[in-house]
């Protein structure tokens, strides 16, 4: 198990394997298909700096965060899978999701030292390790808001990294 | 008659089923779990299914959500000789779920206006847990007095990947088994959240199929299985799919076959939904001894 923090550098990606249990500690992005899309068009305008977080070095979870709490969609949805490439672009070093990513992503995240992790859908025990949560951008979007979430050892497995997949 | 009927006290034991059905495995469902845990032997898809177990545990003491997609309620409610189903009941049931649904919490995630923002989401979202309304009644007899009320979550992921068709049985039981195993293998596969229950309903039309469906997770013990559902099961395993698509031999826990009424004909419809690693979500209340 190896556990990583926030802001996570770049040797501590490029060490890690399809199939490495991980833990992720510190505040991470959580969004999913409604806001995703928007936060890659910030990107591209050039407007990224005004959500008030560095992307270099974050991790984005492919999450609603509500009273409800947190737990994975599948990553593999038009609107969050196209975020992923854009985004390892920009610096996010750990897409936390679950489901097989296409090809094309995975040989993305692989041009951007970064990797896609498969977190368990469990609200119950993710509720005890999240800390507290506030949301960062797109308020009007309620639960698909972009959130920012302070969470304490994350479990999770790489599902893809330099070029190869889990679900090969 | 339902003058004399404690609404109140109704209204409650149906918040009581909805918080229960969101938050805790039937005795069964642990049952099968702890099974592939001891059967299972990679160790990724173990992990998995040990966090599943281990989640659960904890989401029934704490009396919260299983999973952060709390479900849309969908209740099927046995009505028993006399039992005095009325307006008035139904508005109570009605109530016991938003009750239900605040208490749990499950996730705001009712959408707002009419009926082209409601597709397209550009209504907003409700913020009251209470705003995702249930699904349409079923409704079945039950047998000599009473009325039992189950209600089941159903999770947007299992939904996307869920299918309702045709088949051409070609006068073999065995041509729609067949197509059974090779639909559920590619939605298991693209689920995510596995192990699955497969929930297969089969009648004359979709509707019937889907019912039959639902009746089928109202119905099934992990620990009673039928040659059609064992052979389902085993099959699909066979495609090492894995907990959570992680390769493994537990992709499916059971099956879940209900098979209605069928007509003079050569065709069948079938429902199929991979019910994920939570599902069934289900709790039943005896609203009437």
């Amino acid at each position: 198990m190896q556990h990583l923090a926030t802001p996570i550098p770049e040797d501590a990606i490029a060490a890690l394997h399809v199939g490495d249990t991980i833990e992720i500690s510190g505040w991470i992005l959580c969004g999913r298909d409604a806001v995703l899309p928007k936060v890659v068009a910030m990107v591209r305008d050039g407007t990224a700096g005004q959500l008030g977080v560095d992307l270099h070095g974050q991790v984005v979870f492919h999450t609603a965060v509500s009273p409800a709490g947190v737990g994975p969609t599948s990553s593999n949805k038009l609107e969050i899978e196209s975020s992923i490439a854009p985004l390892s672009a920009a610096g996010i070093k750990i897409h936390l999701g679950k489901g097989a990513l296409h090809p094309e992503t995975v040989a993305a995240l692989d041009e951007h030292n970064a990797i896609y992790a498969v977190i368990p859908p469990v609200t119950a025990l993710l509720e005890a390790k999240t800390a507290e949560r506030k949301v960062l951008a797109f308020p009007e979007l309620g639960m698909e808001a972009l959130h920012l979430i302070k969470v304490d050892r994350y479990p999770a497995i790489v599902g893809a990294a330099h070029g190869r997949s889990i679900y090969e | 008659m339902s003058d004399n009927l404690d609404l109140t006290a109704l209204a409650a034991k149906v918040r009581d089923a909805l918080v229960a059905a969101g938050s805790t495995f039937r005795a069964d469902k642990k049952d099968a779990y702890r099974r592939a845990i001891r059967e299972e032997t990679d160790p990724k898809a173990r992990w998995v299914l040990e966090t599943i177990l281990e989640n659960a545990e904890a989401a029934e003491t704490n009396r919260s959500p299983l999973c952060d997609d709390s479900g849309i309620p969908h209740l099927l409610l046995e009505i028993g000789d006399d039992a005095p189903v009325t307006g008035r009941l139904l508005d109570a049931i009605r109530a016991g779920v938003a009750d239900g649904l605040r208490a749990l919490p499950g996730r705001p995630m009712g959408i707002m206006g009419g009926d082209r923002e409601r597709i397209d989401q550009s209504g907003g979202l409700d913020p009251d847990s209470a705003g995702v309304a249930p699904a349409p009644l079923l409704v079945r007899r039950l047998p000599g007095p009473g009325l039992r009320l189950h209600v089941l979550m159903f999770g947007g992921g299992p939904a996307i990947r869920a299918k309702t068709y045709r088949v051409f049985h070609k006068h073999d039981a065995q041509v729609v088994l067949d197509e059974i195993v090779a639909w559920a293998t590619d939605s298991v596969r693209q689920l995510g959240c596995s192990p699955c229950t497969l929930a297969v309903g089969i009648g004359r039309s979709h509707f019937e199929a889907a019912s039959m469906m639902l009746q089928a997770q109202a119905d099934g013990d992990y620990a009673v299985q039928s040659d059609m559902e064992k052979e389902i099961t085993r099959r699909v395993n066979a495609a090492d799919i894995g907990p959570m698509g992680l390769h493994g031999k537990t992709s499916v826990l059971a099956t879940f076959l209900k098979v209605g009424p069928q007509r003079a004909s050569g065709v069948r419809i079938v429902c199929l939904r991979p019910a994920c690693c939570f599902e069934p979500r289900i709790a039943t209340a005896e609203l009437l001894p």
